[in-house]
């Protein structure tokens, strides 16, 4: 009988507590990540991302994300990337299929977080997101309304 | 010991069977008997659907550029909240939060935190009654409205409730419900862009609002797949109105490149592919008008 308990408790364990074992974030980690994007911003949403590691001569994986961006906002995109993950993360903005903005230039090694986006077009973007090298990762990026 | 063992696991399974995602408990997880859900299939597919979705009205823009161009708050763009338990039906619920979630993020821009309170009392009585209620933390954005101790909180909170209850509602096939939430927002924040622009001649609000084509045409979109419901078709039947005047507003677009310029110390993007409103004063009179007319239509009990 007991033997039976050490196997349920488990079982029934994991089945009870999905989101904590899954989620990758302290709480109030995301929040925080949102006040911290600046005095002069404000909290539109965030894209909270888990990616497992690419597998060889796999293509890295990939979290895409659409919004729709006004015409004469700026807007800040940036990413909070918990200790523990072992991927940096990179965020890219695109409109279509047309790169706007990568939030880390891998040929000069130079990354850019937070960086503020003027838009000059109201429709719909994407925002990418995935970690360097493929690695596997956990991070939120947060997009803010920048006042003027 | 092996009783012991047992007994506290049960206690263990009772707490914690009654877990909810994330703030209260009211409006727990259960299944809605909602009468109004259909089996009916999207005419587009989800993915596109999901695309268009996506913060289509953000309440906090509209509100951030009124008073970015120094126009000063007003009561009197808001909708009223006595009626807020004759709101009886989902669909009238739905609608609603959208529009309430509209003058809360007007009033947060405007850091109104003395009138904050009755909006969030409106929304937490709607969001129970569609039973999204679990995503909005009534308690907690009521304490800091009321010490203000901490507006950027408030602010995330607020923001952050209304897109984790628009996302339970398309995970859970009720997407119409939050099509029509989303209409709500967009509705009112139409109304209070419009009614500052009637009261005050400025490009950047005739741009804003002529740019808000492309906005309602993707909102009729998403109301399509719900056509079937009477109430949806209401709406649409309303806001195709809106469109045959918006349909004469021109905009074209500009080719550019994008360029990196630093500012305070951080990089900004300037997007050089520019959209170009061209809407005359005839166009805006008559959307002022029309987006009047429909906004108070939908918010009567």
């Amino acid at each position: 009988m007991k033997r039976i308990i050490f196997i349920i408790f488990p079982v029934l364990f994991t089945a009870l507590f999905p989101i904590q074992l899954m989620s990758q974030f302290a709480p109030g980690f995301v929040e925080q990540c949102a006040t911290n994007s600046g005095k002069d911003a404000t909290y539109l949403k965030d894209f909270q991302v888990v990616l497992n590691a690419a597998l060889p001569d796999q293509v890295p994986p990939i979290a895409r994300f659409p919004l729709v961006l006004s015409k004469n906002n700026i807007y800040r995109f940036s990413i909070c990337t918990p200790g523990d993950s072992p991927g940096k993360a990179v965020l890219q903005l695109f409109d279509s299929n047309k790169l706007i903005f990568s939030s880390y230039n891998k040929d000069t090694g130079e990354e850019y977080n937070p960086f503020n986006f003027l838009c000059q077009k109201t429709g719909i973007y994407h925002v990418f997101i995935s970690f360097r090298e493929g690695k596997e990762g956990h991070t939120v990026g947060i997009l803010s309304y920048v006042n003027k | 010991m092996f009783r012991q063992t047992v007994i506290i696991f049960l206690t263990a399974l009772f707490l914690f069977s009654c877990h909810t995602r994330k703030g209260k408990e009211s409006g727990a997880e259960f299944e809605v008997p909602d009468s109004v859900i259909t089996a009916e299939g999207l005419t587009i597919s989800s993915e596109a659907l999901e695309e268009i979705v996506q913060n289509v009205s953000s309440p906090i823009e509209m509100a951030a550029l009124i008073k970015e161009i120094g126009v000063p708050f007003s009561t009197n763009y808001l909708a009223t909240t006595d009626y807020v338990d004759k709101y009886n039906t989902s669909f009238k619920m739905a609608y609603n939060l959208g529009v309430f979630g509209a003058d809360l993020g007007y009033l947060n821009i405007y850091d109104k935190s003395n009138q904050v309170v009755d909006y969030l009392t409106a929304i937490n009585k709607l969001s129970d009654g569609i039973k999204v209620g679990q995503f909005f933390d009534f308690e907690t954005l009521k304490r800091l409205a009321t010490s203000r101790e901490s507006i950027d909180s408030l602010m995330y909170i607020s923001v952050n409730s209304f897109n984790n209850m628009d996302s339970y509602l398309r995970e859970n096939n009720r997407g119409h419900l939050s099509a029509l939430m989303i209409t709500g927002t967009w509705v009112e924040g139409m109304y209070l862009v419009t009614q500052v622009a009637n009261e005050k001649n400025s490009p950047e609000l005739s741009d804003r609002i002529g740019e808000q084509k492309v906005n309602l045409n993707n909102l009729l979109l998403i109301l399509d797949n719900y056509k079937g419901h009477e109430q949806v078709s209401e709406i649409i039947e309303s806001l195709n109105e809106l469109k045959e005047l918006f349909d004469n507003v021109e905009i074209t677009y500009e080719i550019g490149e994008p360029e990196t310029v630093e500012q305070g110390g951080m990089i900004m993007i300037v997007q050089n592919e520019k959209s170009v409103i061209n809407i005359s004063e005839d166009q805006l009179n008559k959307i002022i008008s029309k987006t009047k007319q429909i906004r108070n239509k939908l918010i009567l009990v």
